[in-house]
């Protein structure tokens, strides 16, 4: 009975695979030569000699390379501290806001979401270039400022910061950053908070004890989509980031399309990978772990 | 507590929402309305104090070659990936979502991946895959690179759609004998159109606004992001580029506003009621 039972499964199974085979053919096709290889290259390109007058053979020193200089270190660094600064700030914006939405503001909740969802169709590079005029030395903030007797001379840091960068970056990714911690509070069931209030529970408390560990998975998905990009722009630190705000997004940049040491930088993006997988992973814990918490 | 004092605190606690909400979105939509404001100063200069209001700027960036280049090259990019990334993504969803088998696992992983991966790693692996195998870079490998980008993110729309509606309903319809056709026109398509409308638009305003992955696979044509790049890669701020962003932010907001509408009304009207509007799922899963 079980043999047959699970004969007929696997036959099931086997037909299933047939089926599905039509329709992913052409994705997965499409995917495996143009995704996968690229990737396959990169990883091939970064351990290959390469310099201008010969490329090929194995070595390991495009990745000693990245290693062992202070100035990438330094510039891992800044691009560390720039990606946690926004995250964070994105957080504090986004928990209360998802929190808003979901809970509190009703008949707006609607409409301020599809101002998160439009703000964020908007072309990166416009958002960029508009708060570089606002930020500039030369720029509305400090022009304003100065008008108004505020300042006697412009603020230099506004504008080629580590700030500027952050604070393009935080206001680049606020929708993303919300929408899956909106999601996950939608899903708690209103009661549950009632409940909490019956019992004479603080705000505190309500926090700490159900929307956090309820919105940890939002949270934890926001980190993955959010986090990991950070680690690879370049747009924003190019545009506003000046010499101190340079991050690994730029370096590899530099070393693909200026230097033409392909060999490094694709030893780097491979780095940038492994940072990201490692942030994921992280995530992924935390997530997990404050969900026991709540179930127990 | 008396209920005076908690009145207040009710009161208190509403203005400290409203005093957020005017800061967050003056932090989201504040620089792009003095972008806007600033692309009818009559001033060569962005700064205060405003001089005059000119339409200057927009004429000079209409006679910009360069810019009608670059918009123009943006439009046809996103018109050509945008169906292509439909297809395919349309395909890949039910084939993930409709069928059982042992590799769907990996299946799925593999058409994510690209929603995961950053695009500058896309980008630079891309290009060096091109150039090992000796193709020219061009609008054509841009194009490609952009379906690779975009069309996971169909899959995912059409897919989170599908597997949220209820299979029984296609049942019901095969076992009143509807033919596959039948089947599919009137019953699979109505309930995945709102999911197809809204991965349109996505994969339309990420084709056009991609930056990143078109900056690393293009050839010598500009399209719109790498135009405004490199203009102010070197350069100070410029107010052509201030009217080329205002023409192109309203009439990407605007789309996206309308799309946005008629999605909605065409759902409420069918008497599906979804938890999350289908605009925000991009936002999920990106």
């Amino acid at each position: 009975m079980m043999r047959r039972k699970r004969a007929e499964e696997r036959e099931g199974i086997g037909r299933g695979a047939r089926r599905a085979l039509l329709y992913l053919a052409s994705p997965v096709g499409v995917l495996l030569v143009l995704f996968v290889g690229p990737m396959a290259v990169l990883l091939i390109v970064s351990f290959e000699y390469s310099s201008f007058t010969r490329t090929g053979g194995f070595t390991l020193s495009n990745y000693s390379t990245v290693l062992t200089d202070a100035s990438y270190l330094r510039v891992a660094w800044t691009t560390i501290f720039v990606a946690t600064m926004s995250m964070g700030v994105m957080l504090l914006a986004a928990i209360p806001l998802a929190y808003f939405l979901v809970f509190r503001l009703g008949k707006l909740e609607l409409p301020i979401l599809l101002l998160l969802v439009l703000s964020d169709e908007l072309n990166p590079l416009i958002r960029i270039y508009a708060w570089r005029m606002l930020l500039g030395r030369e720029g509305l903030i400090n022009s304003f400022l100065t008008s108004l007797g505020v300042i006697e001379h412009p603020i230099d840091a506004l504008l080629f910061s580590k700030i500027a960068v952050i604070i393009v970056l935080s206001a680049s990714f606020i929708p993303y950053a919300t929408i899956p911690i909106y999601a996950s509070l939608k899903a708690i069931d209103p009661s549950l908070l009632e409940a909490a209030d019956d019992l004479g529970s603080r705000w505190l408390a309500k926090f700490r004890k159900i929307l956090l560990p309820l919105a940890a998975p939002g949270i934890f998905v926001t980190v993955i989509l959010v986090y990991i990009p950070l680690f690879s722009e370049f747009a924003a630190p190019a545009l506003v980031g000046g010499t101190s705000g340079y991050m690994l997004g730029n370096a590899v940049q530099e070393q693909v399309l200026e230097l033409g040491d392909w060999g490094v930088g694709s030893a780097m993006s491979f780095l940038l990978l492994v940072l990201s997988g490692v942030v994921a992973l992280i995530g992924y814990k935390l997530g997990r772990i404050r969900r026991l918490e709540a179930i127990t | 507590m008396s209920p005076d004092r908690s009145r207040f605190r009710a009161a208190a606690a509403a203005s400290g929402r409203w005093l957020f909400l005017v800061v967050l979105l003056a932090f989201l939509y504040g620089p792009l309305a003095t972008l806007i404001l600033f692309s009818f100063n009559d001033s060569i200069v962005i700064a205060l104090p405003f001089r005059e209001f000119t339409l200057r700027w927009y004429g000079e960036a209409m006679k910009n070659p360069l810019v009608v280049e670059s918009l123009k090259n943006s439009i046809g990019l996103a018109a050509i990936v945008t169906p292509i990334s439909l297809v395919l993504g349309t395909l890949a969803a039910f084939g993930i979502t409709r069928f059982r088998y042992r590799a769907r696992g990996a299946v799925a992983g593999l058409v994510g991946a690209p929603l995961v991966v950053p695009w500058l790693l896309i980008g630079v692996g891309a290009l060096l895959f091109f150039s090992r195998f000796h193709f020219h870079l061009s609008l054509r490998t841009v194009a490609v690179m952009h379906v690779v980008t975009v069309f996971p993110l169909v899959a995912a729309i059409v897919s989170a759609r599908l597997v949220r509606f209820d299979r029984s309903i296609e049942e019901a319809a095969l076992d009143l004998g509807a033919a596959p056709r039948e089947l599919l026109r009137y019953i699979i398509l109505p309930l995945i159109a709102p999911a197809l409308a809204a991965s349109a638009i996505f994969a339309f305003s990420w084709s056009f606004n991609n930056f990143v992955v078109t900056f690393f696979t293009g050839g010598f044509e500009v399209t719109f992001p790498v135009w405004v790049f490199s203009t102010l890669r070197h350069a100070k701020n410029l107010p052509v580029v201030n009217a080329v962003s205002t023409l192109v932010a309203v009439v990407q907001l605007g789309a996206v506003y309308l799309a946005w509408r008629l999605a909605r009304s065409r759902t409420l009207g069918r008497g599906v009621s979804s938890d999350i509007p289908e605009g925000a799922v991009p936002g999920l899963i990106h």
